[in-house]
């Protein structure tokens, strides 16, 4: 393809200009947030261009009285608890649903009202789930933030590795049962090594939703020890007095770790957006 | 045991030679959506039960606990004169149109733009995904430091090309232009990573023999490369569509709303009807208002959508 596309449109002054400036354009404002967070707190609010170096906002913001460094660990462990649960839970079904024989009226409801469920505003729910929470009496807990970080990536995760058992072949799984595998071990040491890239896929996007939810963490927690850091950044913007630096510092330390990511795992995170973007 | 390939091909010929095992009844089936189906009864069916049962109520916070008087649809009928309630859909309208129109024209754009580059398609792709994966909380302190007044980048250098700068979120026309931008910036990324895939599903003979046929590099892009990325860019459009309905971090954090209602968009209002004025009946009421209003759009297009294909079928 690259060849016809050579002979069709020659590489023209009008591309390159085009691309260069999305590039820019994306580049840019990631770049000034870095510069911000690496300046003293009182050059950033001089008028005109003092860039200096300084690594005050980071050591500010993550010094052992301030309550950002818990708020990332709170974070990681949202993080590995939302996506390791949200994971089990769905591959479990997904399987179920797409190999063993469930009538195709169910099949097709369950995907039905999972699709619904990602288009339904998060934040119509929050009454409701405002009062389940308390009934369960989870509310401002980071185990209730857990459960509802689960179960809004339940419907997508599902979908996505419905769609990667359907792509392996029935007869791997029959021929195992044949050999005399127990449904279980036919899920488990045939089909589930095979569906691996799919999994990755839906782990790593499950895992950045994650990270980068705001507005349950908000809702349902004070605010303090049991939020998550996006959180923790939002209490830095107040009316009254944002504090630049703090603010850009935290939001390298939140950014830099998915930038890493998405160079190291491009792959899996394109597949991932491309199917979930429905989530939003 | 291990199952190898051969193991498989054995499998195979066996299957074809004996009839298939009868199928017991199987554990396995069942206990394995139970995990799904306990998160989804108890964290999405009983809540949205609360939320209708609430919607119906006046409900009170009294003493930690909820109070709950049945009102029938007094909540219903109230949202249908509430001026601000109006006024939210009305920009959530203004804000979602925008936001649709441009990230899909600017993403189309894009990935033809990328897809005439011979080399470094990859790279380029990598990079430009980056705002659409960053959380929506950093993107709005990006843009903080973008479009603050004291000292955003863009003030700066207006000021350093002699203009002066502006107040960019601080007044209503502004502060609704600024987080059209910051969304148009945020999502973009998505509209072209949809339509650059599809772009590279194109049948590259179609474009060989459409410049044989003589067709320039635009009219190929227009009046083939186009049409056949039609359904990618309807998908991709409705996408959008449904994202802008849900559309809360960033108004809460650049703008809180304001000034005054300029930007606040319906899960905006939610909010402060449910966490400010602690009006938890009156909020569920809107809520039900809106994902009805949803379903019903969806309904109504898809509706529409098949009507359209039937007739243009003939």
């Amino acid at each position: 393809m690259a060849d016809t596309v050579r002979r069709r449109a020659p590489f023209s002054s009008i591309t390159a200009l085009v691309l260069a400036g999305a590039i820019a354009a994306t580049v840019v404002p990631l770049l000034w947030m870095v510069v911000v967070a690496f300046q003293q707190p009182r050059s950033i609010v001089t008028p005109g261009w003092n860039i200096d170096l300084s690594l005050e906002n980071f050591l500010q913001v993550f010094s052992p009285g301030q309550i950002y460094g818990t708020q990332v660990v709170n974070s990681v462990i949202l993080v590995v608890a939302a996506t390791g649960i949200c994971l089990i839970a769905s591959i479990f079904a997904a399987y179920s649903l797409s190999q063993l024989n469930w009538p195709r009226r169910v099949v097709i409801g369950v995907l039905a009202a999972a699709a619904l469920l990602q288009v339904i505003p998060p934040m119509t729910l929050v009454p409701g789930l405002f009062g389940t929470l308390t009934t369960l009496n989870l509310n401002g807990s980071l185990l209730g933030l857990i459960l509802l970080n689960v179960v809004f990536n339940l419907p997508f995760a599902m979908i996505m590795l419905k769609f990667a058992f359907d792509a392996l072949p029935t007869e791997l799984r029959e021929s195992a049962s044949i050999d005399g595998a127990s449904d279980f071990g036919a899920f488990r040491r045939v089909m589930l090594p095979l569906a691996a890239p799919g999994i990755a896929a839906v782990a790593i996007y499950t895992a950045i939703q994650v990270w980068n939810e705001f507005l349950f963490g908000l809702v349902f927690t004070t605010g303090g020890a049991q939020a998550p850091i996006t959180v923790g950044i939002a209490t830095l913007i107040q009316p009254q007095e944002i504090k630049f630096g703090g603010m850009a510092a935290i939001g390298v330390v939140t950014a830099v770790p998915i930038i890493i990511l998405a160079i190291a795992a491009n792959r899996q995170i394109v597949a991932g957006l491309m199917g979930g973007a429905v989530k939003g | 045991m291990s199952v190898s390939l051969a193991s498989h091909r054995a499998g195979q010929r066996a299957s074809a030679a004996r009839p298939r095992p009868r199928r017991k009844f199987s554990w396995f089936k069942y206990l394995s959506v139970v995990p799904v189906l306990v998160f989804f009864v108890g964290l999405i069916a009983f809540p949205v039960g609360q939320l209708i049962w609430m919607s119906f109520g006046d409900i009170r916070l009294v003493a930690g606990d909820l109070s709950w008087r049945f009102v029938g649809l007094d909540n219903f009928e109230r949202a249908l004169n509430d001026d601000a309630f109006a006024r939210s859909i009305w920009n959530s309208v203004v804000f979602i149109v925008a936001t649709v129109v441009l990230t899909v024209v600017l993403g189309v754009a894009l990935a033809l733009f990328t897809n005439r580059l011979v080399r470094a398609k990859t790279w380029l792709q990598n990079i430009l995904i980056w705002p659409a994966i960053i959380a929506p909380v950093v993107i709005s302190v990006v843009w903080l430091l973008v479009l603050s007044p004291q000292i955003g980048l863009l003030n700066k250098m207006l000021e350093s090309v002699g203009l002066s700068g502006q107040a960019w979120l601080g007044e209503p026309v502004g502060a609704m232009v600024s987080i059209i931008i910051v969304d148009v910036w945020h999502w973009t990324p998505i509209v072209f990573l949809f339509v650059y895939t599809a772009l590279q599903g194109i049948d590259s003979s179609i474009l060989e023999a459409a410049s044989m046929d003589g067709a320039s590099g635009a009219k190929t892009s227009r009046y083939i490369v186009l049409p056949l990325l039609m359904p990618a860019i309807l998908g991709v459009a409705a996408i959008r569509l449904v994202m802008g309905v849900k559309a809360f971090d960033e108004m809460y954090l650049l703008t809180f709303g304001g000034p005054g209602d300029a930007t606040t968009v319906v899960s905006i209002y939610l909010r402060t009807v449910f966490f400010e004025a602690f009006q938890y009946g009156y909020g569920a009421a809107l809520s039900v208002s809106i994902v009805l209003l949803v379903v019903v759009t969806i309904v109504v297009s898809f509706i529409f959508q098949r009507l359209i294909g039937r007739r243009s079928r003939g």
